[in-house]
């Protein structure tokens, strides 16, 4: 369970508080720890064409981050809602903030109104066992006010607030995703040529991230602070994950979005294409089969971002590789450094 | 999907006075949805509907019995004023005996209540519904249980009349799909509920979860294209809810 990974993870105050350009270096400048079954080797990420053989595939996400950070109000107050997931135009789930890096939950009951981005709107019902969360039913389209007044969501822990196309990855084509799908965020159009030119090629799927927020304790007792996503594998996807396994190449996914996705799309008779929405929980007792490698970014303690690392790569290998970032000093949060976990 | 068309779109939702029904009837409700409730507890049915008036739907309530084919007539008749329905979630269910027979001693009569409640009934209500679910091109909800499958001890009446249930979405989802009507099943889970402690009496049912745990499923549900799902058997707590291929 994620409470055993809760002993380690990235410290706080190696938390990145600003975007790499910000801090003087390209996209694809950040460091690279890259962990495979030798121990740990620190790289650029720019260095990732080298790092890689030919024949190997990256499975990306192709989500684009919208500005899902809306203004919000009832007659009596004003906060911000921070739109996680879209079910209909006119349902979504919500996490309404009394401000940026002020977490809720806030007092709404079933049948409050409030207006969203503009939007009137009423609050249907809590999410189930994670009180922060809602559905809200929308009379207009979200999405409209999100093009209109929405601002990517961000959290304390940034110094500034930056726009939207910061939070976008080279991949990103559909956009649904409340929060950046941020293992991706290196990649460089340069570096896409250089990789092609290497013999490493790209598959693409799709899951909406959406928000980051919640804590352990959401979710209830037992629960895990997990809710569906919307996910989509394609048939291209499949087939080119299967290309690459006949050919013994490796199967790399980037973004732990990547690897939920694909384990989503796994039935008792391999991966197949599918699409829906998946809370699928991977941890170490459920070990991830579909890829050989992790491209992904480095997240503090006890998430079950961490629980996922562990599904990929067990936790011994996780905790060594951990420990090595840390010493080194590491930078995590969406706009940190990257981390590729090789298994072979 | 069941987008919203503007205003008038209705539910229809059975056994709604409490439990599973009444969480979803709640939810609709603030999803936008008018209902039309029905439940045998007239009371209780009307505290739950008159508790719904805040999301701005109309929510008209119908005691009775599912079973009963005069209050399937006067349920009729309330659709057929309203010229369309768009979801009618068939939930009302029959346990049977309190603690659970044993199938190979069951009483007949209550084995064909259990029957006429959980499988006739529902097919009784689609045939008498019919018209209105097709002029809204319309989703039938056959609630369903993992009794279905199961074989446990005890659930041999309960869960073959869903089983029967189950079959019948199925072979309702082929024969209307030339229609325009769509028709899933769909197995809620273990539920902390008055029916679930019925079949436990006695024992701590408290770590089975609320009804509202099937929230996101019928969210997710609600916003499908009927056709692209209709014939599937969905389980709402699963951790994953696809769309066919």
């Amino acid at each position: 369970m994620s409470l055993a990974l809760s002993e380690f993870g990235l410290p706080h105050e190696l938390g990145a508080d600003r975007t790499p350009e910000d801090r003087g270096i390209a996209r694809d400048g950040v460091r690279l720890l890259v962990s495979d079954l030798e121990g740990e080797t620190h790289h650029r990420f720019s260095e990732l064409p080298e790092l890689l053989r030919e024949g190997d595939l990256l499975v990306v996400n192709e989500s684009a981050t919208l500005a899902a950070s809306l203004p919000a109000c009832t007659p009596h107050a004003s906060f911000r809602v921070n739109v996680s997931t879209r079910y209909g135009s006119d349902l979504w789930l919500v996490e309404p903030r009394w401000g940026f890096g002020v977490p809720g939950p806030l007092p709404f009951a079933p049948g409050d109104r409030l207006e969203i981005g503009g939007v009137p709107a009423r609050f249907v019902a809590e999410y189930p066992r994670i009180r922060r969360l809602g559905f809200v039913h929308a009379e207009g389209d979200l999405s409209t006010a999100m093009s209109a007044v929405g601002r990517p969501i961000h959290y304390g822990y940034l110094s500034r607030e930056y726009p939207l196309d910061r939070y976008q990855t080279v991949f990103a084509r559909v956009p649904g995703s409340a929060e950046m799908p941020s293992a991706a965020r290196p990649f460089t159009p340069r570096l896409l040529d250089h990789l092609a030119r290497s013999g490493v090629s790209i598959a693409r799927i799709v899951l909406h991230s959406g928000v980051s927020s919640l804590e352990p304790g959401d979710g209830g007792p037992s629960g895990v602070p997990l809710f569906p996503e919307p996910f989509d594998v394609p048939k291209s996807a499949v087939d080119s994950i299967r290309t690459t396994h006949d050919r013994g190449g490796r199967v790399i996914a980037v973004g732990t979005t990547v690897v939920r996705a694909l384990e989503s799309a796994t039935d008792a008779c391999g991966l197949r294409p599918a699409r829906g929405f998946t809370r699928l929980y991977l941890h170490a007792d459920r070990p991830a089969r579909t890829v050989d490698g992790l491209l992904t970014g480095f997240h503090e303690a006890t998430s079950t971002h961490l629980a996922l690392l562990a599904s990929v790569a067990g936790l011994p290998r996780i905790e060594r590789a951990y420990r090595a970032a840390v010493g080194a000093g590491y930078l995590g949060h969406e706009f940190g450094d990257s981390h590729l976990i090789l298994l072979r | 999907m069941i987008e919203p068309r503007g205003p008038g779109r209705l539910a229809v939702v059975t056994g709604a006075s409490r439990g599973l029904g009444a969480t979803i009837a709640r939810f609709l409700a603030g999803a936008g949805f008018d209902l039309l409730l029905t439940a045998r507890g007239a009371e209780a049915l009307e505290v739950h509907a008159s508790g719904l008036s805040g999301f701005g739907t109309r929510v008209r309530s119908l005691a009775g019995d599912v079973s009963d084919r005069e209050h399937r007539d006067r349920l009729r008749a309330l659709v057929e004023s309203e010229g369309r329905l768009d979801l009618l979630v068939n939930n009302a269910s029959e346990l049977g005996p309190s603690p659970l027979p044993r199938l190979s001693d069951y009483p007949i009569d209550e084995l064909e209540r259990v029957y006429r409640v959980n499988v006739v009934a529902p097919v009784a209500i689609v045939q008498d519904l019919l018209p209105y679910l097709e002029s809204a091109r319309g989703l039938v909800v056959n609630i369903s249980s993992d009794a279905a499958i199961g074989g446990y001890l005890g659930w041999g009446g309960y869960g073959a009349s869903k089983a029967a249930l189950d079959l019948v979405s199925r072979t309702l989802a082929t024969e209307l799909r030339d229609r325009g009507v769509s028709v899933v099943s769909v197995d809620p889970g273990d539920l902390r509920t008055a029916m679930h402690q019925s079949a436990f009496p006695g024992e701590d049912i408290s770590d089975r979860p609320l009804p509202e745990i099937t929230l996101p499923f019928w969210a997710w549900l609600l916003h499908q294209d009927p056709r692209l799902v209709s014939g599937s058997r969905f389980r709402a707590q699963a951790d994953r809810w696809e769309v066919p291929a």
